[in-house]
């Protein structure tokens, strides 16, 4: 690790330097002199816990899409790198792999690093945070009691009895296949918070985040606990509150399917 | 939280640019982020957690006669209402037995229909006088209805017969 760190800052040093020190990096666009700039505005949510009395408010910014990465994600981190950098965000991985920049972009739940700036400059970028949660500071949501809620199912695997031969439990290649589409998920939340029914009734239905993992443990073939995480589903609130909207598989940014899942946990509970 | 300390008088005078972003540069312009209703219905609470950060919400004890048994029935009625709407024009006879199931399932399907919008959108712990008054009116909705479907189907023509007749009027 420390060898890679020093190559890399060797690299870096052989750089021309046009980045500020101490700036977060990003995806930057050498500009050919050419070009018109492409500004486009982007309106972003923002609320202030330190002034509680202010509404919230939706500042707007503009950006040279000629010298920005192409994701929303870049956006954002120029917006707080060179114009305002009290702007609250929170990203991690940039790929779409942790899930921590799930927000609202132009009326959708997605991930602003797998969602490409829209080229049109005439039209504005709205960017909110996830709907219908609580707002810590700007774009950063609340996600205690989704957190809360996927602790509540159990999602671990749970059996009595060992193997045979004392070493791991082992899995079919066809019931390992049964998990395809399920472990993927990494728990982003833009699904849940795209679900009518979670808007009016988060405190008991689960929504389709929390539903998917529990199909990907009641599907799991080396699980025992499938009766019990059944029970624990078989009430009108927890389940049954999903009317297939398909507002989660519509929105899902890694390209799952909650709506199906739901519907195979209610087929497995219904028979 | 704190996002719901909203005052009338804050909102008529969010016009005024406040805001210490606006000083800020690269900031053209701040807008009023909504001109929401005063009176909202069933505003949202401010923020409670039941318990530590680490807890785990509680798990529901299981009621299969709320849950699975009363989602395998509903399904079953909305399957069988299908045919049933068909059957007797496609039949051509009037038969009292197809009618009267065809009543009790349309009865049935739209008590289970109406139900569900009362638990959507009625928690029992924000509204419990008002969710139990909209259950006592479904139920009695559902009684008459019942009631008047079994006279119309008794001293009337039945709603097949008169269906047919409103449609070839």
């Amino acid at each position: 690790m420390a060898s890679l760190r020093t190559t890399s800052r060797l690299l870096a040093a052989s750089r021309p330097m046009f980045r500020p020190a101490f700036a977060r990096t990003y995806a930057t666009v050498e500009p050919t002199p050419s070009e018109q700039p492409k500004m486009k505005t982007f309106k972003v949510y923002r609320w202030n816990p330190d002034q509680p009395s202010e509404k919230p408010q939706m500042a707007a910014y503009d950006l040279d899409l000629n010298k920005t990465g192409p994701m929303m994600l870049d956006a954002l981190i120029r917006i707080k790198n060179e114009l305002d950098p009290t702007l609250t965000f929170r990203r991690s991985c940039r790929e779409g792999i942790c899930g921590s920049c799930a927000m609202n972009i132009d009326g959708v739940n997605t991930l602003a690093c797998l969602c490409r700036i829209p080229t049109d400059t005439k039209s504005e970028s709205r960017i909110y945070p996830l709907p219908h949660t609580y707002v810590v500071k700007d774009l950063v949501p609340d996600l205690t009691h989704f957190y809360k809620q996927y602790k509540s199912i159990k999602p671990y695997l749970q059996r009595d009895t060992p193997t045979e031969d004392g070493l791991e439990f082992r899995q079919s290649p066809e019931d390992r296949k049964k998990l395809d589409g399920l472990y993927e998920c990494i728990l982003c939340a833009c699904c849940s918070t795209s679900c009518p029914s979670y808007w009016w009734n988060s405190e008991e239905y689960l929504g389709p985040a929390i539903l998917l993992q529990s199909f990907r443990w009641l599907a799991d073939s080396r699980d025992e606990k499938t009766l019990e995480r059944k029970a624990a589903l078989d009430n009108s609130m927890s389940v049954y509150r999903c009317h297939t909207i398909l507002n989660c598989t519509r929105t899902c940014p890694k390209g799952l399917n909650p709506g199906r899942a739901i519907a195979e946990v209610k087929k497995m509970l219904a028979v | 939280m704190a996002s719901f300390a909203r005052s009338s008088l804050l909102r008529q005078t969010l016009a005024a640019p406040r805001s210490p972003f606006c000083k800020n540069v690269g900031v053209s312009q701040t807008v009023a982020f909504h001109a929401s209703a005063k009176k909202q219905i069933l505003p949202p609470l401010p923020q409670s957690v039941q318990g530590t950060m680490n807890d785990p919400t509680p798990v529901p004890e299981a009621h299969p006669t709320h849950g699975s048994y009363h989602w395998s029935f509903e399904r079953l009625v909305s399957v069988g209402l299908i045919p049933l709407t068909f059957a007797p024009f496609a039949a051509g006879s009037l038969n009292p037995v197809m009618d009267a199931v065809l009543c009790s399932l349309i009865v049935a399907h739209s008590h289970i229909g109406f139900q569900a919008a009362i638990v959507d959108y009625f928690p029992p712990h924000r509204v419990p006088k008002f969710r139990s008054l909209c259950n006592w009116l479904l139920r009695a909705f559902t009684l008459t209805t019942a009631v008047g479907l079994y006279e119309f189907e008794t001293n009337d023509v039945g709603i097949t017969e008169a269906l047919r007749r409103i449609w070839t009027a």
